[in-house]
């Protein structure tokens, strides 16, 4: 790779680079909609800017993932205090700019394993989305997530019991013949 | 006899969470129990599968506005305005229209409540949650235009500019790594003033994988491809063309050809095409090799799609060899380790039955992978003969202490030292295509993409010389035009290959390389003088006056090409020098390689919504490339033109 500057531009912009996209998608899970995903992962960025840089440098992926989950769940909390849960089915503005994402049940196996986990509680979906989707550890998801170890590995397994008989029943996982060594 | 470990405990140790004394006490559990051993089998097929369609998610983006706005806050700290928001929730419009609102509202609702909740309270499990009811989300999936409360929407062809082809210009470092598809962003190649840009330099590249990859999104996916992912030169390159090779016994390694047409997208430009073809070597006098076969065989490679095709593709490979090549096998997945020390083939049984042993399991380390592979190529080392690391892979280097810039480096010193690289890239979902382009690029190597055994076999066996035995390294072009016959011109494809003109006589930068019997074709497309390119013009200087036209630039030379390459084994560089005079014939004139290379050349055009793509429509490609098929005797060609129709296809669809 060519040299990264050592600039705060270029350290933010190569933090950008790796980050923005899985945060993204990150907080969009949270929040359930991208507009808004934005703007929590904009003001983690900022906060980043902010933050002391030997700091926050070595753990980059967890720091960014902690701020921009507690930022999340912030917005959730207000927006509940502010808009009572029938508003959402009364609103029905088309956002313009994002289409409904109707393709994603377009292929097979990704629809089928996105309905799976969709039918898991949030809080397991969270944690196989930070093992799965971003490569953490257990213990860099408990320290993401404030949870202990032991109860990250607890969900893990949970929900990957869940998905092991859909996957088996579906077939999406081979039935191993006979012993599996 | 210790007590059994608790089934999360098994999780964990699928997973590769669990510490030596752990995972110990675990194995030896597992030594005498099958049923622990399916399912910690089986645990790893479920993370596999997690980890392929979570990567498959489509990776959405700041708005350049937002992106401005930080960077800007970052020259400047302490100065960061918010952004207006917007309040907006995507999925509830998806829920009005699929009218299954209700019950499926409130457990989403419920959904972040949980998610609160599980901070101050964790649990495993949310009883409310569990009144979901699957099988009304299922039906509401399939009908109506939702398909999800998540914004996870997938690329389609109008949003040739939308956020999973520009997924990203920088690489996830493998210690963070973030299990996606990742395709660094192409900006095409601007039409350029001769006159302001004398000279066009760029390294070679033999690359294939972009077009396996383009016909797996096109035939499997059934979706046009992220433009990132159409690279037009590989998309040519990975056609051989029927190119005369070098004399018997001449000078150099490797034939170059230039020729001229009209272009068949925009009747008033030209196309030039530079054509190379490397010697042919028989396979019997092929020089012995020294393998070492690197095998990711993280948990998600368990996919038949990965490592069984791995193994199938690398037993194909090992058939050929003759006694005197040597095999090694290193595995990479939590820990990296040897297989199979170096072995010559006339103990052939011994390879394969290495090959059959190896099963998938655990998480990535390829930094430490690669280092052990390369102690084994360097251990024995062939002199005169074939060195080179076979990386077999699905994805990223995603635990490994080793950052990619220290991998680069690392691979790039060891191809000074002889050692070349190929990698294979198998399976969908968390394919590290830039990563692994990149990596391949540095080392001296190639990259294919192998999806299916048919490709295993035309990469492995029909091109094997190609593949394997490099015969003229750091291969670099420069095109100097005429500008008296040339107003503008512009280079196809080969983004990322592009030199600083200095760069050409440098024998210090590292540029590609060719394998024996290889062909490469690099395409301009050309705007003869006199005729506006429409291209900006520089502002004029003050301190020179415009460089005076030489006495060659009044004859009849359109351009010259200088070609400059390294023997495999050399440091100084040797220079090849071609001329092409007027006479740009008609297209339909021009040979059927030329017009086949062009058709393909206008489909990756097309598939990027390339603002050069002029007027050429898929069905043009078709025909076009159907004329020009030649013997065709693999079949490619017309596979190609199965494709356009694909492409078309699913392009009325949408």
């Amino acid at each position: 790779m060519p040299g990264e500057t050592d600039s705060d531009v270029g350290w933010l912009r190569s933090a950008m680079g790796r980050y923005e996209g899985p945060l993204l998608r990150y907080a969009g899970r949270i929040l359930g909609d991208v507009e808004r995903a934005r703007d929590v992962v904009q003001e983690t960025f900022l906060r980043l800017l902010k933050s002391d840089r030997r700091r926050s440098e070595d753990h980059l992926a967890e720091w960014l993932f902690t701020v921009c989950r507690n930022r999340a769940l912030d917005v959730c909390r207000k927006e509940r205090r502010m808009r009572p849960l029938s508003e959402f089915a009364e609103q029905s503005t088309p956002s313009g700019e994002e289409s409904p994402p109707a393709v994603a049940e377009q292929h097979e196996a990704v629809g089928q394993v996105a309905r799976a986990m969709r039918a898991l509680p949030a809080n397991q979906q969270e944690v196989l989305r930070l093992k799965f989707q971003n490569g953490f550890s257990y213990k860099q998801i408990a320290g993401i997530t404030g949870l202990s170890v032991s109860n990250v590995g607890f969900l893990i397994h949970t929900g990957i019991q869940r998905l092991r008989k859909r996957f088996r029943a579906t077939g999406l996982i081979a039935q191993p013949e006979g012993d599996a060594r | 006899m210790r007590t059994p470990p608790d089934e999360a405990r098994l999780t964990a140790y699928a997973l590769g969470e669990l510490d030596d004394d752990a995972r110990a006490a675990v194995d030896a559990h597992l030594a005498s129990n099958p049923t622990a051993r399916r399912a910690v089998d089986e645990i790893r097929q479920v993370a596999g599968v997690l980890t392929d369609e979570l990567a498959a998610e489509a990776v959405p983006q700041l708005t350049g506005e937002q992106r401005a706005l930080i960077e800007a806050a970052a020259s400047a700290p302490g100065r960061s305005k918010r952004r207006r928001r917007r309040p907006r929730a995507l999925w509830t419009l998806w829920l009005v229209r699929s009218g299954v609102a209700a019950a499926i509202l409130i457990v989403i609702g419920v959904g972040v409540i949980s998610t609160l909740r599980s901070v101050l309270q964790p649990s495993a499990d949310v009883g409310v949650s569990k009144t979901f009811d699957y099988m009304a989300w299922n039906q509401a999936s399939r009908t109506g235009t939702g398909a999800g409360p998540s914004f996870a929407g997938t690329p389609r062809p109008e949003g040739m500019q939308d956020d999973m082809g520009r997924a990203t210009t920088s690489q996830p470092d493998p210690d963070e790594g973030w299990n996606r598809e990742g395709y660094d962003r192409i900006v095409e190649n601007p039409f350029r003033k001769v006159i302001d840009h004398p000279l066009s330099t760029f390294s070679i590249d033999v690359d294939t994988a972009s077009y396996s990859i383009v016909r797996r999104w096109l035939t499997k996916n059934r979706r046009w491809p992220p433009p990132g992912a159409v690279r037009i030169e590989e998309l040519i390159n990975y056609f051989d063309y029927e190119y005369a090779g070098p004399a018997e016994g001449g000078e150099h390694p490797f034939a170059a050809h230039v020729h001229m047409a009209r272009c068949p997208w925009r009747s008033d430009h030209r196309l030039v095409r530079v054509a190379i073809k490397g010697r042919e070597i028989a396979d019997a006098s092929r020089p012995s090799s020294n393998f070492v076969f690197l095998l990711d065989v993280s948990g998600s490679m368990g996919r038949p799609d990965k490592l069984p095709l791995v193994k199938a593709a690398m037993r194909m490979l090992v058939d050929v060899l003759g006694e005197n090549d040597r095999v090694a096998i290193a595995v990479y997945a939590g820990a990296s380790g040897l297989v199979l020390d170096s072995t010559t083939c006339d103990r052939k049984r011994e390879v394969l039955a290495a090959l059959d042993s190896l099963h998938a399991g655990g998480s990535t380390n390829g930094g430490e992978g690669i280092v052990l592979a390369y102690r084994k190529a360097e251990e024995q080392f062939l002199s005169g003969g074939v060195n080179r690391v076979i990386l077999c892979t699905d994805g990223d280097f995603n635990v490994g202490t080793t950052s990619r810039s220290e991998l680069v480096r690392l691979i790039e010193t060891k191809a000074k030292g002889g050692v070349f690289l190929t990698i294979l890239g198998f399976g969908r979902g968390n394919l590290q295509d830039a990563t692994m382009e990149e990596l391949s690029g540095r080392g001296n190597g190639n990259y294919a993409y192998i999806d299916t055994m048919a490709e295993a076999r035309k990469v492995l066996l029909e091109q094997m010389n190609a593949t394997l035995v490099t015969i003229a390294k750091d291969v670099k072009i420069q095109v100097e035009f005429n500008p008296a016959r040339v107003e503008a011109y512009r280079l196809i494809g080969y983004e990322n290959r592009i030199l600083a003109a200095e760069d050409f006589n440098d024998d210090t930068k590292d540029a590609g390389e060719i394998g024996a019997g290889h062909t490469v074709t690099a395409l301009y497309e050309v705007v003869p003088a006199g005729r506006s390119a429409g291209t900006p013009k520089a502002s004029p200087l003050r301190y020179q006056n415009r460089r005076e036209l030489s006495d060659a630039a009044h004859g009849s030379e359109v351009l010259t090409v200088k070609l400059r390459y390294k023997k495999p084994d050399g440091d100084e560089s040797v220079l090849m020098t071609h001329r092409l005079l007027e006479g740009g014939a008609a297209f339909a004139a021009a040979p059927a390689d030329f017009r086949f290379a062009a058709a393909v050349a206008s489909f990756g055009m097309i598939l990027r919504d390339s603002k050069h793509k002029g007027t050429y429509t898929l069905d043009a490609v078709m025909e076009q490339a159907d004329s020009a098929r030649g013997p065709d005797r693999h079949g490619y060609r017309a596979e190609f033109v199965e494709l356009v129709r694909t492409a078309k296809l699913l392009a009325s669809q949408r």
